[in-house]
């Protein structure tokens, strides 16, 4: 019972990480109907500012999170800004997809020549403090894990429904030219949707250094995962997202204590392949214009 | 000019222009070439970066004077620790650069890829940090191996585990790829042939980051004893934090003892931090070893590169020594290489000695050192060999 348990705390732990992946991915697809492959990039540049912030500035490990989210979003802006824009006025939505493996396979190789390729040990201060209670454990590094992925959660479904720049992305996301006969600018909130779902992604990166084997390739390691989550969730859908994120976590540890971990991809993208097969909008249907 | 001053202008021209043709052949014959298949990028590249800097330093010693009259090169490729991109790798190797001989892979199904396209290019190809037995059985009369196999590797820790630390039962804990795979096999059947317990096997893919579920896995099977670990350094790293904080090997306060093999760099248990206490494994190099060849090495290398040298360092410098060793003796171009390699008695390099058998495996063991990590993470050599 009690490995059963600790399986359930460690798959809860494994989703909150992928769901932290996850929500940009699905806040970009949702708005613009585009998968963004550099996503894994940012995640991993996150961790690294997170790691020199702390080891290089002397930083601690929780303003390293900021500063994860910081940088990240910065990114975002300048990536938008810089490429993508330009390219959707073009009229083309090719062209910006494969400009997102350009930027993913320069930052990748960028990282590899700034970094190295060896492994950075990047341990909070939190990865080695263990608690312990009947029979089961959990670090506090990945308690907080759960309770920043629980944060941002709430406080993107609030951005998202209370705030007035909320309710204009989500009028982007339903019908672009509609809402720029509204007054809103759609430009500016495909910005803000860049910059919001890459400081998420960051900051994943601050939250993953310590658990993730932190190379330029870490952010790689998951966003397979990751895409997997977002289209079991729903393409673009963040409730979706957010639950699909804890089932393949779940599932990762519940397969690894009765299946063996070399089951993992296998149920995870059976699971993919069946949910395309049933039920293609996801697991939480809804009509894709009310997804952001 | 009269038209037979002209002519003889001429000739004498063409007469020149040959003999400096000649000349600049010559010279070029007299350069040794070659060819480094080493990852360079993916999870593996810390392989490929430590292999550089001993390569370096080796080329550097060597080509001070030369060795028989001749000068070593060496034109690096990126065989990324897999099968495709050292297929290709390999391929541009051989149709561009034409090497009289080629280093490399480190990853197991990296070498076994490369190894069909050497022996038709007739080229002999040198391992150093491939332990799948595949590479050496049934034999390949153009590849050589320095490292101890899978089998010399996985007999040696299964024996030592058994006898010396009194284990009587074990978790395996391996990378799916031929080299974890076939490390963890060789274990298993030693271990209980002497009549030890295997409790679980369990492999991953190298696409695992969170060991947590494995770690409570184990945990829950009770009392474990040793649990040899074969993968790379990063997922390594993780499953060494992983099992001491589930309590399971002793430096999360548990009894169980990891036991690992030649993959992981030096430097891994300051990574690892406490939980790497009591971890027990091969490494190719012992830096408290007191021959002249291994100070000179240690002196070198820091006097180069301001830093402590690794096995990996170590296994790509003794690369270059064995093939400027195969030089000394004679050897001039492909076939004449892999002939005195094959021939190779007694090299003492600085992991340990070479001589080879007839798959072209080294049959000296003292190419393993037992390393045990200690409180302060500091490393106890256990001369076990």
């Amino acid at each position: 019972m009690t490995v059963v348990l600790q399986q359930g705390i460690n798959g809860i732990v494994l989703g909150s990480l992928y769901v932290l992946v996850a929500l940009g991915l699905t806040l970009v697809y949702g708005v613009l109907v585009q998968i963004n492959f550099a996503h894994a990039d940012i995640v991993t540049l996150g961790a690294f500012s997170a790691y020199f912030f702390m080891h290089g500035l002397g930083g601690g490990y929780i303003p390293s999170i900021a500063v994860a989210l910081l940088v990240g979003g910065i990114l975002g802006w300048l990536m938008n800004a810089a490429i993508f824009a330009p390219l959707r006025e073009k009229g083309s939505e090719l062209l910006p997809l494969i400009a997102t493996i350009g930027v993913s396979v320069m930052m990748e190789n960028a990282m590899l020549a700034w970094f190295g390729p060896i492994p950075y040990a990047f341990d909070s201060p939190y990865s080695n403090h263990v608690m312990r209670l009947g029979g089961t454990f959990i670090t506090l590094q990945n308690a907080l894990i759960i309770a920043v992925s629980a944060a941002t959660i709430a406080l993107l479904y609030a951005f998202m429904k209370f705030t007035f720049l909320g309710k204009a992305l989500r009028a982007v996301a339903q019908d672009r030219e509609t809402a720029g006969l509204m007054g809103i600018n759609p430009n500016q909130l495909v910005m803000l949707t860049f910059v919001i779902a890459s400081a998420l992604a960051g900051m994943a990166g601050a939250m993953l250094g310590p658990v993730l084997v932190l190379t330029p390739f870490a952010g790689t390691s998951v966003i397979v995962k990751a895409f997997a989550i977002v289209i079991i969730g729903g393409f673009g859908n963040v409730e979706g997202t957010i639950l699909a994120g804890l089932v393949v976590g779940l599932i990762e540890s519940y397969t690894t204590q009765y299946l063996g971990p070399g089951m993992i991809d296998i149920v995870v993208f059976v699971l993919l392949l069946l949910m395309l097969a049933v039920r293609p909008t996801g697991l939480i249907a809804e009509r894709r214009e009310e997804n952001v | 000019m009269t038209m037979r001053l002209r002519i003889r202008h001429i000739a004498a021209g063409v007469i020149v222009a040959s003999v400096l043709v000649v000349a600049s052949a010559r010279a070029e014959d007299k350069t040794i070439k070659i060819g480094a298949l080493l990852p360079i990028s993916g999870p593996g590249s810390y392989f490929g970066a430590q292999d550089k800097q001993g390569i370096e330093l080796a080329l550097e010693q060597i080509n001070k004077t030369g060795v028989n009259g001749r000068k070593l090169e060496v034109r690096y490729e990126d065989s990324g620790c897999s099968p495709l991109p050292a297929t290709q790798a390999a391929k541009r190797l051989i149709e561009q650069y034409k090497p009289d001989v080629v280093i490399g892979e480190e990853c197991s199904d990296a070498t076994l890829a490369i190894m069909p396209l050497m022996e038709e290019a007739n080229v002999p190809l040198l391992n150093a940090g491939s332990s799948s037995i595949k590479i050496t059985e049934p034999g390949n009369p153009w590849t050589f191996r320095i490292m101890p196999n899978e089998v010399m590797q996985g007999v040696d820790i299964a024996t030592n585990a058994y006898k010396r630390l009194n284990a009587r039962t074990a978790v395996l804990l391996y990378e799916n790829t031929n080299a974890g795979i076939g490390n963890a096999k060789v274990f298993n059947e030693t271990f209980t042939k002497l009549g030890g317990k295997i409790l679980a096997d369990i492999g991953f893919g190298r696409d695992v980051n969170d060991f947590t579920s494995i770690a409570t896995r184990i945990a829950g099977l009770g009392a474990v004893d040793v649990i040899p670990t074969y993968t790379l350094e990063g997922q390594g790293l993780k499953i060494t934090q992983a099992l001491a904080q589930a309590g399971v090997t002793k430096g999360g306060g548990g009894n169980a003892i990891q036991l690992g093999t030649i993959w992981l760099p030096f430097g891994f248990e300051q990574k690892a931090g406490k939980a790497a206490l009591g971890y027990i494994r091969i490494v190719q190099f012992d830096p408290t070893d007191q021959r002249p060849a291994v100070r000179d090495f240690i002196a070198a290398f820091k006097a180069k590169y301001n830093q402590e040298p690794t096995h990996l360092h170590a296994h790509a410098y003794d690369q270059i020594t064995l093939i400027a060793d195969a030089i000394k003796r004679g050897a001039s171009d492909p076939k004449s290489i892999r002939d005195a390699l094959a021939a190779t008695k007694n090299f003492s390099g600085v992991t340990g000695s070479a001589e080879f058998d007839k798959t072209n495996q080294n049959v000296k063991m003292d190419t393993v050192h037992y390393m045990e990590t200690q409180p302060d993470l500091s490393w106890k050599a256990l001369k076990w060999n």
